[in-house]
């Protein structure tokens, strides 16, 4: 039990202090999850909308397949990756593999069902007059989706916050597709189970209070915004 | 102002779907600056012929052509630019209500004078553009929810403004307010504003034509009155028993189904004392309830409760002094059974 109490106090010193490496860790992972989310909402928000807004044939089962994707286990994830970007897959030349480019691909593919489907669960839950009164105000084309896509703003930004929460805690594919380098794809996550298993608990009990105050930070934006949403 | 045709209906049907054909109109014109009403009873096709109007709602089959241009598919977008539509239950961007006014006048790059005409259109529907113009969608009551939809559309000077049973769902002085913003848009602007209500008390004083619609048909122009079924077969006739026992005669149409009639307020006799024998079929007694002036005939609507149902009769304002006749008169209705029209 000492070790515990010993290694919470020391980590504590180790955030106050702020270390060369611990601040490395923590930057490697937020540009990482940084890039990722760039990605994400960049391809995630308008196959969202299209899926929510459009009535196309097949889109029930687009639907199904981004929601069986929201389970997506992170190793497989990884693995798959791995495969492609390793130097005798198909994307080897690319040399992605043990690059924070290489994880993000694997972190886009974890998170981008998470906001495809919640933004189409968004946009398909929007107030049926809104469509009407855009309409009426003059509104078409692309500025009736933007607007309406607008309009789901808070469901939208809960579904962005829930897949950032996803990719950030996530640990199997930052693993395999980064090595877990130091200095270079050494993430919160990968540090946490490497720090662990060498048994130096103050690194690990101090990136996993950098973490999961990340994770409080974002679950009080969620809790803010699905107020607001509750006031729409 | 006034004669210039602005819509034109020429056998125009529509039907949602595979379903039921929901309004079969021979013709109709509306025309440019004028105040129509649309009355009739739920489920007649008002909410339907209106957004058909608003460019909301293809139709099925006919045609219908604004500003004189008959194929206006092509042109929709525009012209919705200059036909607004208030919904009757409202609904906000969520926005601020400043954000919300504004939004249309943005789609349509007229900001130079943005917050004037924002302010203009809130103190229109009654609400202080200092009080109101910063406060969020979430923080409005429903009328006034209600009061900033149709400030966002004043603040378009539309060329028609179309408005859905505005006032069911607000208190009186929300109704009073929108009504009177509506009024102001046709008095200022030359707005044509066509209105689907059943407040038709105010209808009459405003409008300038009204149209009644019975299951997806026009039955009839003006505040015609309409009486339900049951009707049942009696001694050659068709008879409807009121609720206290007086009987409405009506010739029997030759079909099965007699389930509606119409009947003209004009073809309606009121007496305060019959003043020689009576020789109409249909004698009945009621109450006087209201009576309104009719702006576009210029004659004096009278509403009667006649047991259970309310039927109008229009009459001149010089016979209506002569006869004294006021609310709460104890009166009798007569009319011959030939003018109650099966519809």
């Amino acid at each position: 039990m000492d070790f515990i109490v010993q290694g919470f106090f020391q980590s504590i010193r180790l955030i106050i202090s702020m270390d060369e490496e611990t601040l490395n860790v923590v930057m490697t992972t937020l540009s990482l999850t940084g890039l990722s989310m760039l990605f994400i909402l960049g391809i995630g928000l308008p196959l969202g909308f299209a899926l929510g807004y459009f009535d196309f044939p097949g889109k029930h089962f687009f639907r199904t397949v981004a929601d069986t994707l929201l389970a997506l286990p992170t190793v497989v994830v990884g693995l798959l990756v791995y495969a492609f970007i390793s130097r005798r897959g198909p994307l080897g030349d690319l040399e992605l593999l043990f690059t924070i480019r290489g994880m993000a691909i694997g972190q886009v593919i974890l998170g981008l069902p998470i906001v495809v489907s919640y933004t189409a669960t968004a946009i398909e839950g929007l107030d049926n007059r809104l469509r009407l009164t855009l309409q009426t105000l003059g509104a078409s084309g692309t500025k009736l989706a933007v607007t309406s896509l607008w309009e789901g703003r808070f469901q939208i930004l809960v579904a962005a916050l829930t897949s950032y929460g996803r990719i950030i805690g996530e640990v199997g594919s930052a693993m395999m597709l980064g090595g877990n380098i130091k200095w270079h794809t050494r993430t919160i996550t990968t540090a946490i189970t490497l720090e662990t298993g060498k048994g130096d608990f103050p690194l690990g009990i101090a990136l996993g209070i950098i973490l999961i105050a990340i994770s409080f930070a974002l679950n009080i934006s969620l809790s803010f915004l699905r107020r607001r949403v509750g006031n729409s | 102002m006034g004669s210039k045709i602005i819509y034109e209906i020429k056998n125009l049907t529509h039907s949602y779907g595979k379903g039921p054909q929901t309004l079969d109109i021979d013709y109709l014109k509306i025309c440019e600056g004028s105040v129509t009403g649309l009355v009739g009873p739920n489920g007649s096709g008002k909410s339907t012929l209106l957004r058909i109007l608003a460019f909301l709602e293809p139709y099925t089959g006919g045609s219908l052509s604004f500003e004189e241009c008959s194929d206006t598919s092509a042109d929709v977008v525009d012209i919705r630019k200059k036909v607004t539509y208030l919904l009757q239950n409202s609904y906000l961007l969520k926005r601020s209500v400043f954000e919300n006014i504004a939004y249309g006048l943005r789609l349509r790059n007229e900001t130079e004078d943005l917050t004037e005409r924002v302010h203009d259109s809130l103190e229109r529907v009654g609400l202080s553009p200092k009080k109101f113009a910063q406060r969020p969608w979430y923080r409005l009551s429903g009328g006034e929810v209600q009061r900033v939809a149709l400030a966002a559309r004043l603040a378009l000077h539309p060329k028609v403004l179309i408005l859905d049973e505005p006032t069911a769902n607000v208190d009186e002085s929300s109704a009073l307010l929108v009504k009177n913003a509506a009024v102001s848009a046709w008095k200022e602007w030359g707005t044509t504003v066509i209105v689907a209500t059943h407040d038709l008390a105010w209808l009459t004083e405003v409008s300038t034509d009204i149209i009644s619609l019975y299951r997806g048909r026009i039955v009839g122009h003006g505040t015609e009155n309409l009486v339900h079924g049951p009707w049942i077969r009696e001694n050659g006739s068709v008879v409807r028993e009121l609720s206290d026992g007086q009987k409405i005669h009506a010739l029997s149409s030759g079909r099965e189904d007699h389930s509606a009639v119409v009947i003209n307020p004009s073809d309606i006799s009121v007496h305060r004392i019959p003043s020689g024998p009576v020789t109409e079929m249909n004698i009945l007694k009621g109450t006087v309830t209201s009576m309104t002036l009719e702006r576009a005939t210029g004659c004096a609507l009278i509403s009667v409760q006649v047991g259970d149902i309310v039927l109008k009769s229009r009459m001149t304002v010089d016979k209506m002094k002569e006869d004294m006749i006021s609310p709460a008169s104890e009166v009798i209705l007569t009319f011959s059974p030939e003018n109650v029209r099966w519809i």
